[in-house]
């Protein structure tokens, strides 16, 4: 059964994932297990995305059939396996640049995988970021940038969160554009990531890692 | 100083998909094309594209390795211009919009939790900054041609050699505020669906497609947006 699932929400197809995941909750399937195989499913979903099998649309689909199928497990879910959040997540655009629209992505795939997320838009100046992480004590940062210019802004954000004395509480992704692994040694970043997906993946070593 | 407003803007399915990664001639999911159908019906149809494009063209009094001084003290630094037009003898700064209206759906779409709403006017958005800046340099080389200079291609700030900063000085120099452009105080167009360039008056100006832009580009490798030979190899 679970392998229906697993393959209904891989190759997107709604209508089936909303069957399978009826008849199993009405069937008194366990509905952790139930969501144990969309997070299967999502790491497909990932990988075809990686290799260029899906674009970012198809990413979106399955991220909205995921929170579609979030929404008819929870009520049968019990207060002690409610489904906590995975953790909490700080989200932006750094100060200087506007590009949002890879943010935007990063953000819903971060919700429908569990994360809780708070987005602050675009053009973040590092205080603003700083004083999130304060006020909801999120162990995770993630920035974004396409501007060159950018990765000045990250640098800062990054230093910001040091002079507030956070920096080993907190850690920091970036994503956006050209990003590599030279530009997260300049930043200061603990981590970057290609895509969505790897933000997601990074999101979930920097929470088991705690 | 001209305003240019009655530039149509008519977006393609294709164009929109481009951006996106797929092939139009590819079968689309059902759910995808829906959003697409419904987010181009909605561009079309509700005023939230407003073309408009404001430029100004200036005589140039000197250009160095360092950039171009302008008539009436404007300047322009960068080594960009000089090694693409070094024969331009005046540059035009130009900045389009399509206005905040877009802008503020795609958000309300992803606050609304459209994601693929959004998404796909976002693009429809992006894809109309790009056709607006091609059809608004068109316009100013049929109104600068009809005085007998010729106009070259456009270069935009963020481009090697034109540094993002210079924004402001183009911004400045199109009058850009009259179209309701404005910049953040990090330098940013405002509202973000917006476009800078600068275009080299004179005799002989070069010219370059879209392809040869995105050949050169540092992201040609992998960006989704650019613009393929049409054979592909
Ligand atoms: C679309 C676009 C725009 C749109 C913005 C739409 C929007 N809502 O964001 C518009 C048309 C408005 C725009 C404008 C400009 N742009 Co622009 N834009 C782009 C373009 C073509 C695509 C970027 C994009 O959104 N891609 C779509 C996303 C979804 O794709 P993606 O990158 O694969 O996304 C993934 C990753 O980035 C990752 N990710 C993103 N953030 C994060 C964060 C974390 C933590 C993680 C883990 C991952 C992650 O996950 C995403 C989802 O999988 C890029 C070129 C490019 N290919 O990058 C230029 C580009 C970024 N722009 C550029 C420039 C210069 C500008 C302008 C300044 C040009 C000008 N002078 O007019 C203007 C500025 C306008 C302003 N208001 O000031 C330059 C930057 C050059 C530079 N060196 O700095 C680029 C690189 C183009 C180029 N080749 O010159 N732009």
């Amino acid at each position: 059964m679970g392998d229906d699932l697993v393959k209904a929400l891989v190759d997107l197809d709604e209508d089936k994932v909303r069957d399978v995941v009826k008849s199993r909750l009405e069937a008194g399937d366990d509905p952790l297990g139930i969501m144990d195989d969309a997070r299967k499913a999502m790491e497909v979903v990932g990988d075809r995305f990686a290799e260029g099998e899906y674009f970012i649309p198809e990413l979106v689909f399955a991220g909205e059939i995921l929170k579609d199928m979030t929404t008819a497990v929870k009520p049968y879910l019990n207060k002690a396996s409610e489904q906590k959040y995975m953790g909490k997540v700080v989200l932006g655009t750094v100060a200087g640049d506007i590009h949002d629209i890879g943010k935007d992505i990063v953000g819903f795939m971060l919700d429908v995988n569990g994360f809780e997320v708070h987005d602050l838009g675009v053009d973040v100046p590092p205080r603003k970021f700083v004083e999130k992480v304060q006020e909801t004590e999120s162990p995770i940062l993630a920035l974004s940038g396409f501007l060159t210019l950018a990765y000045d802004s990250m640098k800062e954000t990054v230093e910001a969160l040091a002079d507030a004395g956070l920096r080993d509480k907190v850690k920091v992704m970036i994503g956006g554009g050209q990003i590599s692994d030279e530009i997260r040694a300049y930043t200061g970043a603990d981590e970057f990531g290609k895509d969505a997906m790897a933000g997601v993946a990074l999101a979930k070593k920097f929470i088991a890692a705690e | 100083m001209p305003v240019i407003k009655d530039i149509s803007i008519e977006i393609g399915m294709e164009e929109v998909l481009r951006r996106e990664g797929i092939d139009a001639g590819k079968d689309m999911r059902p759910r995808i094309k829906e959003a697409l159908d419904e987010a181009l019906e909605e561009a079309g149809s509700s005023g939230l594209i407003e073309p408009v494009a404001a430029y100004e063209s200036y005589r140039s009094t000197g250009m160095s390795e360092a950039g171009v001084r302008l008539e009436g003290g404007g300047e322009i630094t960068g080594s960009l211009i000089p090694e693409v037009f070094p024969g331009a003898d005046g540059l035009v700064a130009m900045v389009c919009t399509i206005g905040q209206g877009l802008e503020d759906r795609v958000r309300e779409h992803f606050e609304n939790g459209e994601q693929m709403r959004g998404l796909m006017l976002d693009g429809i958005g992006s894809a109309a900054v790009d056709v607006l800046s091609i059809e608004a340099c068109h316009r100013v080389m049929q109104s600068l041609s009809a005085r007998g200079a010729a106009v070259s291609s456009p270069v935009n700030p963020g481009m090697p050699g034109l540094p993002l900063t210079e924004q402001a000085h183009i911004l400045e120099l199109a009058r850009a505020g009259e179209i309701g452009v404005s910049l953040t105080s990090g330098g940013m167009l405002v509202p973000r669906k917006s476009a800078s360039m600068v275009i080299g008056v004179g005799e002989n100006m070069p010219r370059w497609t879209q392809e040869q832009v995105c050949a050169k580009c540092f992201l040609r490798k992998n960006c989704l947006y650019r613009v393929r030979p049409a054979t592909r190899g």
